[in-house]
């Protein structure tokens, strides 16, 4: 029972930061319709920004959410402007590569500047253990939970409540028809590349003092990231959410029954039967951005 | 007539071409040249780099001291990224920068398939670092090893916890319950293979074994398995990411077996120490390549070896593969000095002459080539971080300090 | 030699010198020779490496244009085939079996696995199945790490140097060569002849417009697989050779994410689903790489994974098409097929009194029965016990207002939709009535149909276009071709035939979709809105043509808004309103009906129909 408890806890924590780095990643498949191959890399420079300025400045680590949002909101407009937009009319194939192609650069550009060290940024007490019955968290991972809730509702008030966000999900449903009622679709594009960045700006943050960051840091996490988006409904951040869960148990489970060796399998083999069998996901109900809740 | 200029034109433009894909071929001057070939970029750079910072410096020291019969030693690098790689490089090396010998590399799988061209080639070719069996394990007639392999490893981890840990803890080693975890990789697999074999040899009691991508994020659930258990002793075999992920998560998950020993990799670096906590990695064994921290009479001139490393570098060895790669690349250079010519088959012939006893070179170890072309006197040694410092405890003769058991 | 010779003479006297050297076939020629004389020439060992690689990634991205350009399933888990090629090779040279007979082996296995993981995921797009075969690759890596009885797992599998031609390890370099010369030839070879053959019109159609190619009766599901069995084997072949060439094979060299991605990249560089393009890539990309590392040495650490990168960024903004646009644009072809005399005289307008017309023969026999179509979306209740019959002959006009269900009918009388119940009974060659249930047994039984929202072959030219039709009745690529050529001029597309249908204007496309239904000589042809848009000089011979067609025997079904065309055309009208038959009869009489007019018509047909 204590054991079955402890699974569930690690389940949880590890799906509230797997459903952090995923959210952005929804949101711009959602609106943009625009696979983002490289988002794990942002989340990498995010993690090295994070490590910088804490060291430099000697500050808390989730202090430098100052820097790290806004710097990553402005990268993500540049790559939506001058990358992805250009290339709205071309084939699937060639937006695949353009952000393939921008995954590539951006590790090896590490590579150049950092070097393969890793960088532990300070953990400034966010590693302390708390103990929850039989099973241990850390103060780190339960402020990832929450805000992992926090950055959920909050998208959805965002995207329901404000007049941004309305013209966001009218441009989801029907690019033209929002095109129509004078909504500037580029622009909108681009203030939805530049959110979904800036969510994994924060996941990036927060991550930071528990993982070591290095070039290939954001290939670790990106391929679970693309498994909970598409489980979860292309584009639906709620789904993204629980499917972030379920990923989450499956991994803690699947590695204390299977073996670590084999929960990938695990993993991915639920992942290919649902992209098989559900295409538009578990939660996604054939919806698609109707609903961005 | 037009045809025939046609097909001049054809004929002479291929020409230009092949003569400036081949102009990348610097001439060759009287130097020896001598390749180096190391994983220097992607994911293996970091250690890659370290290994041939050891080179470097011994090549530095057999120049100050008059060279290889009379000339100056240099050192060509190469670049093996992947296996298809390491196959082009050293292709490279041995066919237009006419190297006498190839010298590396690190990782098993480059080594591997690189040494086979050395082979077919004939070209001489030094391991100094790769420990997976394999690599001298195809009766390749060119291809030596100096480092230990993956059985060394082992044989060393378990016998320190047979001989040493277990008499200091007061158990019987037989009644302690062993897990196994390593990472994926040939280097994680082959050496807990062997630590499952000599385990067995010695009767130990082998409860768990668990492999998982050197990449993972998250090891809780191994964790929770080894307590699941009730795992005494852990015996992990990884890089540096897993290491620390490993040991964080133990401790925060108050799991404290009696003794924790890593195999090399991340366990023998400081940055390890340094993310994990120097109170969390205290006590903790590792069995590795010579460190630093060793007993200076057994490794006479691993001082000399820091001193001139930080000189060279800036900063201190990052591990102690530059040390290992340094001791080999010393050795053969050495003995070459002392060769009649340097044609393939002098070299090879030379090898057999090097007689080193344990205990005379900067690592420790002795040199003399057996079966395979294997290095017969290559050894492990057994560490433990103790007041963040990892110092040799094992064997006795070259240990600095005693070890430590947690109560 | 002699080939060199020929191709140059066979140009001679169509241009500049300088435009001879640079014609298509004799830059392919050149290229293909070199990659032989260079290394030969030059006889270093590290060149020899290079030209094997390049040979080796030529292969490997024209094995992967296969399924990847031609058919348009961008697949990133490539490495899978080539693993299982390694593997099988290396396995079974250890038995004591030659890499030469371990090559089809090891073809079969990929091929095999090829189909299982494909079947499932070709109703995935873009992304999608870019994603699952990512999958499906890491699937594969954890499989080969823990069957370590078979693969050996991590530590991998070696084999001894034993040289030879039986076991493929030499120690010189130019067996080597040859060898992957070979493989790449072969596989060039193969592709081209695909995308000329029949199977490279469909997989061409199949991605460009899946419905549409449906409709033309290709099974698009096997036609995919097959490329992507082919593309699989090729893949392995050449896996088998390089793990002989490497000595040694690991699953994490073996199945490979980067490995996959390299593969892709040198095909998206020389152009995507061209027959050459990848190979241009290869040569283009091999050298730089090796060259960087050369110049900017290896010390510095990402760099030339950075070059890489921006390579691909650049590529991707600046010439998505890759290098082969680049030739297409400036490099004549030696086919010179131009406009021919005939096609030159043909003009825009369907030369109606050249095409010999047919006495209209008496309405025949019924050729369709449709029973009680019944029909729900959701809550919806789109088609309502339709019932009518066509007979032989006869051109049956359906009229209705908008969102009335009538291209609901259409879909579920031509396989796209299946009722919820009711019948629909089409009478085959030999007299009998018989139930088809997909598009392509629609179009098999002689159902051929049009789209009301045009779905061209975007990318392919009007006469590729118009073939895709024309191979469902004939199975050789002349014989389509002619009579696609025959359609067009019936039509008045001949001017446009090498055109892409992508650059054609609204009432091209809307032809183009006839042509290509006629070039499958349908019995039953059902016309969904073609006169809609076209301007009314076009109209009018529209509505010639139709009656051309209906001469010839064939039985029409025509949605029509256009009530000029309706009232002249249609022997029967039926109304649909709101998914039911409103009415049905001769044009007049329908037109007159009171529900009708209430319903639908209005005024303005009223007095229409009084003209």
């Amino acid at each position: 029972m204590d054991l079955l408890f402890s699974l569930v806890i690690n389940g949880l924590m590890l799906g509230s930061l797997y459903a952090m780095v995923s959210v952005g990643l929804t949101l711009i498949f959602g609106i943009t319709k625009v696979i983002n191959f490289a988002h794990g890399e942002f989340m990498m420079i995010g993690m090295m920004l994070t490590y910088i300025i804490t060291t430099y400045l000697g500050i808390h680590p989730y202090l430098t959410l100052v820097f790290v949002v806004p710097l990553l909101f402005l990268l993500g407009i540049v790559v939506q402007k001058y990358l992805i937009e250009p290339l709205k009319d071309s084939d699937e194939h060639i937006q695949i590569f353009a952000t393939v192609g921008l995954s590539i650069a951006m590790i090896n550009l590490v590579l150049m500047l950092a070097g393969s060290n890793n960088f532990n940024t300070p953990s400034s007490g966010l590693r302390e253990t708390l103990g929850l019955g039989a099973a241990t968290v850390l103060t780190g991972q339960v402020v990832i939970m929450l805000c992992s809730i926090f950055m959920v509702g909050g998208l959805h008030l965002f995207l329901t409540k404000t007049q941004m966000g309305r013209a966001i999900r009218a441009t989801a449903q029907n690019r033209n028809a929002a095109q129509l009622m004078g909504i500037n679709v580029s622009r909108i594009n681009m203030v939805t590349f530049g959110i979904g960045i800036a969510c994994v700006g924060i996941a990036a943050v927060l991550l930071s003092p528990l993982y070591p960051v290095n070039a290939q840091t954001g290939q670790s996490f990106v391929l679970i990231a693309f498994v909970i988006v598409v489980m979860g409904g292309l584009g639906s951040i709620a789904g993204a959410f629980y499917a972030a869960l379920i990923i989450g148990l499956v991994d803690a489970f699947a590695g204390f029954y299977l073996g670590s060796s084999l929960k990938d399998v695990a993993v991915f083999g639920i992942f290919l039967l649902v992209l098989i069998f559900r295409p538009s996901g578990l939660f996604g109900n054939a919806r698609k951005l109707a609903h961005v809740s | 007539m037009l045809k025939k200029n046609n097909f001049k034109t054809v004929t002479l433009g291929s020409l230009v071409l092949a003569t400036a894909i081949g102009g990348l071929a610097t001439q060759a001057v009287a130097d020896v040249k001598i390749g180096a070939l190391y994983p220097l970029s992607g994911g293996l750079a970091l250690l890659g780099e370290e290994s041939y910072r050891g080179l470097e410096l011994a090549v530095d020291q057999i120049n100050e001291n008059g060279g290889v019969q009379g000339e100056t030693v240099v050192l060509e690098t190469g670049d093996a990224v992947d296996n298809n790689q390491a196959i082009g490089e050293a292709r490279r090396l041995i066919s237009q920068e006419e190297v006498k010998a190839i010298f590396g590399t690190f990782s098993s799988a480059r080594a591997i398939a690189a040494s086979q061209v050395a082979q077919l080639s004939q070209v001489p070719y030094f391991e100094l670092g790769a420990v997976a069996d394999d690599v001298t394990e195809r009766d390749l007639s060119y291809v030596f090893r100096t480092n230990p392999a993956a059985s060394n490893f082992a044989e060393t981890i378990i016998n320190m916890l047979v001989e040493s840990i277990a008499p200091e803890l007061g158990i019987a080693p037989s009644e302690l319950r062993i897990g196994i975890i390593h990472e994926d990789s040939n280097y994680g697999s082959s050496v807990a293979k062997h630590q499952r074999t000599f385990a067995e040899q010695e009767g130990l009691n082998i409860v768990m074994e668990e492999h998982y991508p050197a990449s993972t994020v998250d090891m809780s659930s191994i964790v929770l398995s080894l307590q699941d258990n009730e795992v005494d002793i852990v015996l992990q075999t990884s890089y540096q990411d897993d290491s620390v992920l490993f040991l964080r998560q133990a401790n925060e998950r108050g799991y404290q077996p009696k003794a924790i020993i890593g195999a090399g990799g991340g366990y023998s670096m400081t940055p390890t120490a340094n993310a994990v906590g120097h109170e969390v990695i205290d006590g903790v064994y590792d069995v590795d390549f010579t460190q630093f921290a060793i007993n200076p009479d057994f490794a006479p001139g691993v001082e000399e070896f820091v001193d001139a490393y930080v000189e060279r570098f800036g900063e201190s060895p990052r591990s102690g593969h530059s040390l290992m790669n340094y001791v080999g690349g010393h050795a053969i250079l050495s003995e070459l000095d002392q060769a009649s010519d340097l044609s393939a088959t002098t070299i090879r012939d030379a090898m057999t002459g090097i007689d080193i006893p344990v205990g005379t070179t900067a690592a420790g170890i002795g040199i003399k080539f057996g079966e395979n072309n294997q290095n017969e006197r290559a050894i492990m040694m057994g560490m433990q971080w103790q007041d963040g410092e990892l110092v040799t405890v094992y064997p006795e003769e070259a240990s600095v300090a005693d070890i430590r058991t947690h109560q | 030699m002699n080939n060199k010779t020929a191709s140059l003479t066979s140009v001679r006297g169509t241009g500049s010198v300088i435009q001879q050297l640079l014609n298509k076939k004799v830059l392919l020629f050149v290229t293909l020779a070199s990659l032989i004389v260079i290394p030969i020439m030059v006889g270093d060992d590290y060149i020899y490496h290079i030209f094997i690689t390049i040979c080796l990634f030529a292969g490997l991205s024209t094995a992967w244009n296969i399924v990847g350009g031609y058919a348009g399933q961008l697949s990133l888990g490539h490495a899978i085939y080539y693993g299982i090629g390694a593997y099988t090779g290396m396995l079974m040279l250890n038995a004591g079996v030659s890499p030469w007979i371990s090559m089809f082996v090891g073809a079969v296995l990929a091929a095999g696995v090829a189909v299982a993981i494909s079947y499932p995921c070709f109703k995935l797009h873009g992304p999608f199945y870019a994603l699952a075969s990512i999958a499906f690759l890491e699937v594969f890596h954890v499989i080969s790490l823990n069957w370590v009885g078979l693969t050996g797992g991590a530590n991998g599998v070696m084999v001894p140097l034993e040289l030879g031609w039986s076991t493929m390890v030499f120690s010189e370099r130019l067996p080597s060569l040859v060898i992957v010369f070979g493989l790449m030839s072969l596989v060039l070879a193969v592709s081209w002849a695909i995308r000329r053959s029949k199977l490279g019109f469909q997989l061409v159609a199949t991605r460009e417009r899946e419905s549409a190619a449906r409709g033309a009766a290709i099974r698009t599901v096997h036609v995919r697989l097959y490329a992507a069995a082919i593309s699989a084997g090729l893949t392995a072949m050449l896996g088998t050779f390089h793990g002989s060439y490497l000595t040694y094979i690991e699953p994490e060299s073996a199945f490979n994410l980067t490995f996959s991605i390299q593969i892709v990249l040198f095909a998206l560089v020389g152009g995507l689903g061209t027959v050459f393009g990848p190979l241009y890539g290869t040569i283009l990309l091999v050298p730089i790489t090796e060259l960087a590392r050369g110049w900017l040495g290896s010390s510095a650490i990402g760099l030339h994974g950075f070059v890489y990168g921006v390579v691909l960024i650049l590529v991707v903004l600046f010439m998505p098409d890759g290098i082969m646009s680049i030739f297409q644009r400036y490099l004549p072809t030696s086919k010179g097929r131009h406009v021919d005399a005939r096609d030159e005289k043909s003009t825009h307008h369907v030369p109606l009194n050249d095409v010999k017309k047919s006495e209209r023969a008496p309405v025949g026999e019924v050729v369709l029965k449709v029973q009680h179509l019944d029909k729900h979306f959701g809550g919806l209740h789109v088609t309502n016990d339709v019932s009518f019959n066509l007979h032989k002959g006869e051109v049956l006009g359906i009229i209705g207002p908008n969102g009335a269900g009538k291209t609901t009918v259409f879909n579920m009388i031509s396989g796209f939709l299946s009722a919820d119940s009711g019948s629909v009974e089409v009478l085959d060659e030999n007299g009998h009535f018989i139930s088809p249930k997909t598009p392509g047994a629609f179009a098999r039984s002689g159902v051929g149909r049009t789209f009301q929202i045009v779905q061209p072959f975007a990318a392919m030219t009007v006469e590729e276009n118009i073939m895709v039709g024309a191979f469902y009745r004939f199975r050789s690529v002349e014989e389509s071709r002619k009579v696609a050529r025959e359609i067009a001029y019936e039509l008045g597309l001949s001017r446009f035939l090498d055109e892409e249908a992508r650059n054609l204007p609204i009432g091209g496309l809307k032809r183009l979709e006839v042509a290509r239904v006629m070039a499958m000589r349908p019995r039953i042809l059902l016309l969904d809105e073609v006169m809609a848009g076209i301007n009314p000089a076009d109209l009018r011979e529209a509505i010639e043509l139709i009656k051309i067609i209906r001469d010839s025997g064939i039985s029409i079904i025509a949605i029509e808004h256009v009530m000029q065309a309706v009232m002249e055309l249609s022997d029967r009208v039926i109304v649909i309103s709101s998914g039911e038959i409103l009415a049905q009869g001769e044009p007049e009489e329908v037109v007159k009906n009171e529900a009708v007019i209430e319903a639908y018509l209005g005024k303005e047909v009223t007095d229409a129909s009084t003209e």
